[in-house]
């Protein structure tokens, strides 16, 4: 039987008894769709959950900086991060960003009623802070790129220190003095799991180092991983690279291990509930088809008999079966990708989030991947059985 | 008879065919003899259970002896592997059932259709091979119909010409006409004769309808599995 034939004949069988596939059609269809937005939305669900994780706890957060206090030491000169380390740093497998900082404590802060203030901890620091600690303004703006290299006079404000220093008045646009030198608030920083930010204060640490009294070196810097399956590669890599570009006395990485643990065991259990449902989906699936191919063979004895019996061979009626379920099982699917697409667009909306067109692509790739598995796996053996199937009992059947 | 040996068809001789063993054994068919030339009719009658389907399902390689010998156009088709078995169905026989066994979900068309694509003839090729059946037996008007949707008569006519559309050699009924009135049975007969002359095909008519078998040129007649008489109905000799 040529393969043209083949599949015309069986989707014309699939197709006139649709009424009868319906059912198992339907099943696979919302089975694919659910797949697909398990899969897709499940991986958006988790980045969303990641990220909020990742603001309580800096699980994928590593912290790098000179600790001259030891007494191991011999040197006391101070140390800090040349650009180039720096550079090297961002060039690592697995980070994202690399923010500079320096800190100074016990600065005093005025509005401009001259109403003091003691700040727990200025932060001298560049553009990148913002995004390697995933903070987000609550209020105006943070200081960019420009700001760093003109060494404006601006400064972005923990909500705390904004509320001490300026009461009910809107602190940003704002002035408040830094060791005679007058900032303006552009932005200020707060929300869920922000923790002692709230109580400090940052300015570009290009300006720290021009105008607030006192030597800023920028010995410390936070580098952000991309998945905290890399942060154990990236902190073990830190020391080499520095001591290769500087000298490497006194490097201390810190790494967050305990919520690094605790968002590693969130992700594995919402991975095992995705997949369990998948695994379910399929399963489910893949008896459907199973189960109408084997009432399918029951109910078509008679055929199965003339078809033989006007000159068919084991194989035709095997590769027929065959072809019926696939045509099931990727029809089914074709529909279920639709709908999986519709219920994706409208889950996204929903969410506010943009799932990877990739991920989708890749959803629809598995999906029909799926499809066929099921339909080979669960036509197989219904249609050896019909294959098998004797003439004349199969003609004599009732 | 006046055939030559060089066109005989089927050769089945001292066959038996036995169910179990044993004292629970039973005999169907027993030492039975037959010879078919092409182009001849022939009708198997006898009563119920005497083995005649049996015989059929034999010729058609669906059942297989327990002794004898099958010749068919010189080849012992016994022989014969599986695959084989159904490439001599599709290409050298042609079956019509007793129920009118159509396919049901396919038009006229598509059961014409059925034993081209497994006998392998070019798409191009099968319109007109159906077309011509379909004439053949006064079905040409039906060509797009769904079968389930055709009288009695007009579906056992469709399985004529689907048994005819291959161009076999033999045509074995199984009771065509059992289910049909008279007339139909008539107008069945009608087309299977017709048919049979213009292809020069040979027929054989299991039957237990007396009308069916007095039209045909042989009459074998099947007794506790035993081919007892085999003679010519001279009314219908030319």
């Amino acid at each position: 039987m040529r393969l043209d034939d083949l599949l015309r004949v069986s989707f014309r069988q699939v197709l006139r008894q649709r009424r009868r596939n319906l059912g198992v059609a339907l099943a696979i269809a919302i089975g694919t769709a659910g797949l697909i937005v398990v899969i897709t939305m499940g991986q958006d669900v988790k980045e969303n959950i990641n990220k909020d994780l990742e603001l309580l706890g800096k699980a994928t957060r590593v912290k790098v900086y000179f600790d001259m206090s030891q007494e191991k030491y011999s040197i006391s000169r101070p140390q800090w991060f040349r650009e180039s380390t720096v550079g090297e740093l961002r060039r690592l497998p697995g980070v994202t960003g690399v923010t500079l900082v320096a800190f100074r404590n016990g600065i005093e802060l005025s509005n401009r009623h001259d109403h003091q203030f003691r700040l727990k901890l200025l932060v001298g620091a560049d553009e990148y802070i913002w995004e390697v600690n995933s903070f987000t303004p609550v209020s105006g703006r943070f200081f960019g790129y420009k700001e760093v290299k003109g060494r404006k006079k601006v400064c972005v404000l923990g909500a705390d220190v904004a509320k001490k220093i300026f009461g009910d008045e809107d602190a940003v646009g704002n002035s408040l003095k830094i060791d005679n030198n007058y900032y303006r608030v552009i932005g200020l920083l707060g929300g869920l799991g922000i923790g002692d930010y709230a109580e400090w204060a940052f300015i570009p640490y290009t300006t720290a180092r021009d105008r607030v009294l006192g030597q800023w070196l920028p010995n410390c810097i936070y580098l952000r991983c991309h998945t905290w399956n890399d942060v154990k590669s990236v902190a073990s890599a830190i020391p080499e690279v520095v001591t290769a570009n500087q000298d490497g006395e006194g490097i201390e990485v810190k790494v967050y291990w305990d919520q690094l643990k605790k968002v590693r065991r969130i992700a594995w259990w919402i991975e095992f509930f995705i997949y369990i449902s998948i695994a379910a989906t399929l399963i489910l699936g893949g008896f459907g088809i199973w189960n109408i191919m084997t009432a399918g063979v029951q109910s078509r004895t008679r055929e199965i008999g003339l078809k033989k019996a006007i000159g068919a061979e084991d194989r035709d009626i095997m590769a027929q079966f065959l072809a019926e379920a696939l045509c099931i099982s990727l029809g089914a699917s074709v529909f279920g990708i639709v709908a999986g697409r519709v219920a994706v667009e409208i889950l996204a909306n929903i969410l506010g989030s943009r799932p990877l067109e990739e991920l989708f692509l890749f959803c629809v790739g598995l999906g029909l991947l799926f499809s066929v598995i099921l339909g080979v796996g669960a036509g197989l053996f219904p249609s050896i059985r019909a294959s098998r199937m004797e003439v004349v009992s199969a003609v004599n059947f009732e | 008879m006046k055939t030559s040996h060089q066109d005989l068809v089927i050769n089945i001789s001292d066959l038996v065919k036995n169910y179990g063993n044993g004292a629970t054994g039973i005999s169907v068919l027993q030492d039975v003899n037959l010879e078919v030339h092409g182009g001849e009719i022939v009708a198997v009658t006898g009563p119920s259970g005497c083995g005649k389907s049996t015989l059929l399902f034999i010729l058609g390689l669906f059942l297989f002896p327990s002794q004898g010998s099958y010749y068919f156009s010189g080849e012992n088709v016994l022989a014969l592997s599986r695959s084989e078995q159904a490439e001599f169905r599709r290409k050298r026989v042609g079956f019509v059932f007793q129920t009118s066994d159509l396919f049901e979900n396919s038009t006229v068309y598509e059961n014409l259709e059925f034993p081209l694509i497994y006998a392998g003839v070019k798409r191009r090729e099968r319109k007109g091979r159906i077309v011509d059946a379909l004439d053949l037996v006064n079905m040409g008007h039906r060509i797009r119909h769904p079968a389930n949707l055709l009288s009695g008569g007009e579906k056992q006519r469709v399985a004529v010409a689907r048994a005819l559309v291959n161009r076999p050699q033999v045509i074995l009924a199984d009771e065509p006409t059992g289910q049909l009135d008279r007339d139909n049975t008539q107008f069945v007969m009608d087309y299977l004769e017709k048919s049979v002359k213009e292809a020069g095909t040979a027929l054989i008519v299991v039957t237990h309808d007396p009308q069916v078998a007095t039209r045909c040129k042989r009459i074998c007649v099947l007794e506790d599995g035993v081919l007892k008489e085999s003679y010519g109905n001279l009314a219908n000799n030319d």
